[in-house]
């Protein structure tokens, strides 16, 4: 496994290599591109400095509420959609309505209405994570083995019970799979709203760094914030292996 | 800004939550325009006065009108060209006070840089050419356009682009415009990098000396807060005469907030500071911004200033 991981990294690694070549004997003057070893030194200053960190708890505080006041609208409606064959088709149109609309086209409406800081942004990430939260968990419901729906009608359970013992539990590894992908986008949408209005956050800093024609500190935020989107999906992974098993990662490539 | 303006109503419902803050939050975008205000705040100019400020550093001009309306900010730095769409807008915003205003120095920094294998002999050599302005109806672009009319050329004629500062290196090098409309540091760099010339000095042939960024503020809240404005009017004008003078104090300032290198800040002189603005230097403005079909209603000047 790991030998097939360096194998993994040879491109990348090739790559930067090529890039600080590249740099060095091209003698680059550029406000948007720096060689690699500018870049790891701007990191490790930011790092020094601790602006980094900082700018990384304002996007993750934003993108984590974000994706839990999302998931857990997406989750119910979903749920009470899958359940409630009427009431999903009263929505339909109004679900169908909403889901298009790109939740930053909703940033200056939300500028005027929320002003800046964590309230926009969550709102924002919110928006953007219900929608695959709602569609995914509605057809897990929709998925489940229909007699299960029978036992727990045999079993004369409440409405709420047959959710939390039945519906809930056989639904899970889809969901959990749902609430991966709503991660990811959460992350984008948190760094989209601070690049184009929210001073905090990394994407924040990855504006002032350009604007200060700093393209080292720049480049630095954007392998931070692509470093934090691997370390989220990875650790996501192993939760969701550790969760289900192999089993709910079937049909997935690694 | 339309969309802006089209709920400007459900905002003004919104501000007053997000109003209560002791600190006064006074935003602008990363330039040397609000420098008075940078100055204050680090001179102690604004704690001297009794007003608590912090600065915040906004990425894009145009986002301050609704910042500001948010409560997000209770003042902010907007250019001329921005504060007057938003009016015309809807959007009930007053100017304050002033922040920074063309003069000789300022004019002389902004040009219009054209990549090599291009020569603009006269002002209408820009016809067909692409140009790339870092904002279109923004400062510069409004300012371009004025200068090619009063030289008697079309601006229809020329084809215009957005291209941000820090990226106008790059595009000039690669050939992806003909020219862009910049300022210093810009110049100096991209003409010691040999990738082009200056093609014209439209500001210096302007010779204007109207405003370019001034402070402003929700109606609403300036009039509830008159003692608030006297103060940062007083400080403001403490301020202005250390940026024009002291290129020591307001490099630091300015460096300091817009997160430049000191280096690079001491490059360029900053844009003339003048705390005092008068109604007949956004008459220009509007003069020239309505040429331009970029405003739809006839903004009224008694109402926007602030007495």
């Amino acid at each position: 496994m790991s030998g097939e991981r360096w194998k993994a990294a040879a491109l990348p690694v090739a790559l930067l290599v090529a890039l600080e070549i590249g740099a060095r004997a091209s003698g680059i003057q550029s406000d948007a591109l720096a060689p690699p070893s500018a870049v790891a030194v701007a990191l490790a200053e930011a790092f020094a400095d601790g602006s980094i960190i900082g700018a990384t708890r304002d996007t993750l505080a934003s993108a984590f509420a974000g994706l839990l006041l999302g998931g857990a609208v997406g989750l119910a409606l979903g749920i009470a959609l899958g359940i409630f064959q009427p009431f999903d088709r009263l929505m339909e149109v109004t679900i169908e309505a909403l889901r298009p609309i790109p939740s930053i086209a909703l940033l200056p409406i939300a500028l005027i209405a929320l002003g800046f800081g964590y309230r926009m942004e969550i709102v924002i990430v919110a928006f953007a994570c219900v929608w695959p939260i709602l569609i995914l968990s509605r057809a897990a419901v929709r998925s489940i083995e229909p007699r299960l729906i029978e036992v727990s009608r045999a079993l004369k359970l409440s409405p709420g019970d047959r959710v939390r013992k039945i519906i809930v539990p056989a639904a899970l590894p889809r969901i959990f799979l749902a609430f991966r992908l709503a991660a990811g986008i959460a992350l984008i949408v948190a760094v989209t709203v601070e690049i184009a209005i929210n001073p905090i956050g990394l994407g924040a800093s990855i504006m002032t760094a350009q604007q200060a024609l700093r393209p080292d500190l720049m480049l630095a935020y954007l392998v931070w914030i692509g470093l934090i989107g691997y370390a989220l999906n990875a650790g996501l992974v192993v939760a969701q292996k550790h969760l289900f098993g192999p089993a709910a990662l079937a049909g997935e490539a690694r | 800004m339309k969309t802006l303006a089209g709920v400007a109503l459900a905002a003004t419902l919104f501000a007053g939550a997000a109003q209560a803050q002791n600190k006064l939050q006074v935003g602008c975008t990363a330039t040397t325009d609000c420098a008075s205000a940078m100055v204050a705040v680090d001179e102690g100019i604004f704690k001297k006065h009794g007003l608590d400020v912090e600065m915040t550093l906004i990425g894009i001009n145009s986002n301050i009108p609704a910042a500001i309306l948010s409560g997000s900010i209770q003042i902010g730095g907007p250019t001329s060209t921005v504060f007057l769409q938003a009016v015309d807008g809807g959007l009930d915003l007053v100017a304050v006070a002033g922040a920074s205003v063309m003069n000789a120095n300022s004019n002389a920094n902004i040009t219009a840089f054209v990549r090599n294998g291009i020569t603009i002999k006269e002002p209408k050599d820009f016809v067909g050419k692409k140009v790339g302005a870092p904002g279109l109806g923004a400062f510069l672009h409004v300012l371009f356009v004025k200068w090619l009319v009063e030289k008697g050329v079309d601006p229809k004629g020329v084809n215009f682009v957005e291209v941000t500062f820090p990226t106008m290196a790059d595009i000039i090098k690669s050939g992806g415009v003909d020219a862009v409309l910049t300022a210093e540091p810009f110049v100096t760099r991209m003409t010691n990098a040999g990738l082009g010339s200056i093609g014209a000095r439209y500001a210096a042939e302007l010779n204007r000396t109207e405003p370019i960024i001034f402070y402003a503020a929700s109606r609403d809240w300036a009039e509830k807060n008159p003692d608030v404005i006297r103060k940062f009017r007083a400080a403001i004008a403490e301020a202005a005469p250390i940026v024009n003078d002291d290129r020591e104090k307001s490099a630091a300032s300015i460096a300091k907030f817009t997160k430049q290198s000191i280096e690079l800040v001491k490059a360029s002189a900053p844009n003339k500071s003048e705390p005092v603005l008068k109604a007949e230097q956004l008459a220009w403005w509007i003069d020239i911004m309505a040429s331009q079909k970029m405003l739809q209603s006839k903004v009224d000047l008694n109402k926007v200033m602030l007495k």
